[in-house]
């Protein structure tokens, strides 16, 4: 489970992640709340050596990733060093509240060595 | 018909002890001067707003601490955009027989005024608050993003991009008022500290303290007549996840209804003015316009097509990136530096003869986009 929520059109079948009363794709007010798979591509990353508030200084710097998630939004995640534009990725919200995006696969090394 | 009647910028950098309705105040007096019109002629008015002074109404603000009494007044926020759609709005209430004379202005002490922190804090609310905000991201991350991307898209190096900051710098140099003069290299820019990657330090515009104003009438006031000949707008959307996937799209929307209702090609245009808040800022526009190949905006500039004696000489002030960058009156610079090039007036930075000029600026992140055409009819 993702924990990434979405909206999906039941008339067209677009989904997005920002909360909409309409589809944005073709103005439907029919649509479901649904919970991403999770699986996406890294459509852009960054390293952020400056954060705009002190108290998310990370040493070091922090990534921010844009996922395409294969349900189609494409959504602002957190990451780990490392990742770069075309990677394949699992994305789960953590317990501060914030999607993070890892290498798809190595979630599983994560959970077998916890 | 609407004409860039009256224009004036302030110096950009530090203003200590003075704040925005301070500055913008100076500006729009200088503007007046510039125009020949008695502040009492002055029958609109679109004000920008400061991040350093958060008012509801700043128009009024503004005139008020004018003494004067238009009969439109109001403050416009559409962050980097707010200018070029205070101008475009300008000429919209001339058409409409609203105003005959529209003050646009814009200025703040954004620098000296507020603490670097929170002058990063305000600028990174343009995110989504539930959705970008909390995870750290800031403007320059959201510009990395998608400079990240514009990389990976065509195949233009960090040092390419580099060598547009290195342009802006050196045509800084040639203005007396610019904040930034020190010349520099694209070895520098590579060797500048990194803010958010690939974006380094010498990549991103300063934050300025600094004002300026432009005045649009119905007629012609001097000796030449520079003309808003067209204008086009496109806001696409607010937050950088819903960015379109064609990074130049709002570009390319806002500048082809521009050159379509002036009666002009992109081809036509002898001077640039376009919104330079970081590197990647100006390649993609330039690239967007068609001034340049997909991924050859840094590479054009390197063989000198964007200096003072190239083909499309750009920014020759220097740009949000070495002139400085003190919120709405950072675009406003831009269009000062036309009409003063248009006229004939810049001095030691005069191009030959630059008789029709295309300036854009975009507001949040790539999100709102305003360009227009300038054509010098006498
Ligand atoms: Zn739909």
């Amino acid at each position: 489970m993702s924990g990434v929520m979405l909206q999906s059109c039941a008339a067209c079948g677009h989904s997005w992640q920002f909360r909409r009363a309409t589809c944005p794709a073709c103005g439907s007010p029919s649509f479901g709340e649904v919970e991403a798979g999770g699986g996406g591509t890294v459509w852009s990353v960054t390293t952020v050596l400056r954060a705009p508030l002190p108290e998310l200084d990370v040493p070091g710097g922090f990534g921010i990733a844009l996922v395409k998630l294969d349900e189609g939004p494409r959504i602002m995640c957190r990451t780990a060093a490392g990742l770069a534009i075309g990677d394949r990725v699992q994305v789960a919200v953590e317990d501060d509240g914030m999607p993070r995006a890892v290498r798809a696969g190595s979630e599983l090394e994560d959970a077998g060595s916890g | 018909m609407a004409y860039l009647t009256g224009v004036a910028v302030t110096a950009f950098g530090k203003h200590p002890g003075r704040g925005p309705v301070d500055l913008m105040e100076e500006a729009a007096l200088s503007a007046l001067a510039d125009a020949g019109l008695p502040r009492e002629a002055v029958d609109g008015l679109v004000s920008g707003y400061a991040t350093t002074y958060p008012h509801l109404m700043m128009g009024t603000v503004m005139a008020e601490r004018l003494a004067i009494r238009p009969r439109h007044a109001h403050q416009a926020q559409v962050g980097g955009a707010t200018g070029a759609v205070g101008i475009i709005l300008a000429r919209h209430l001339i058409a409409a027989g609203a105003c005959r004379h529209v003050l646009v202005v814009g200025g703040e002490n954004r620098l000296t005024g507020q603490s670097r922190d929170d002058a990063v804090k305000t600028l990174a609310g343009v995110g989504h608050p539930i959705h970008e905000v909390p995870l750290g991201a800031s403007i320059p991350a959201y510009y990395a993003l998608v400079a990240a991307r514009y990389l990976h898209e065509t195949g233009a190096s960090e040092a390419d991009l580099a060598e547009l900051a290195v342009l802006m710098r050196r045509h800084a140099a040639a203005h007396p008022g610019a904040q930034l003069a020190k010349p520099i290299t694209v070895a520098d820019v590579m060797a500048s500290k990194p803010i958010a990657t690939p974006l380094k330090f010498l990549d991103c515009c300063p934050i300025s303290d600094g004002a300026a104003a432009v005045i649009v009438s119905a007629e012609p006031m001097g000796a030449a007549a520079i003309r808003l000949a067209g204008w086009g707008e496109a806001h696409t959307h607010q937050h950088v996840s819903e960015m379109p996937d064609d990074l130049g799209l709002g570009a390319k929307l806002a500048a082809a209804q521009a050159f379509e209702t002036a009666g002009r090609s992109p081809a036509d245009m002898r001077l640039l003015g376009l919104y330079d808040s970081f590197t990647p800022t100006l390649a993609i526009f330039i690239e967007a316009l068609g001034y340049a190949q997909l991924g050859q905006a840094g590479a054009a500039a390197r063989d000198g097509r964007f200096s003072r004696d190239g083909a499309l000489p750009l920014n020759l002030h220097g740009g949000l990136m070495s002139y400085g960058h003190p919120g709405v009156a950072g675009f406003l610079a831009h269009v000062v530096e036309m009409v003063r090039q248009m006229r004939g007036e810049a001095g030691e930075r005069q191009v030959a003869d630059a008789p029709l000029a295309y300036c854009h600026a975009d507001g949040g992140v790539f999100s709102s986009h305003a360009g227009f055409v300038l054509e010098r009819t006498a």
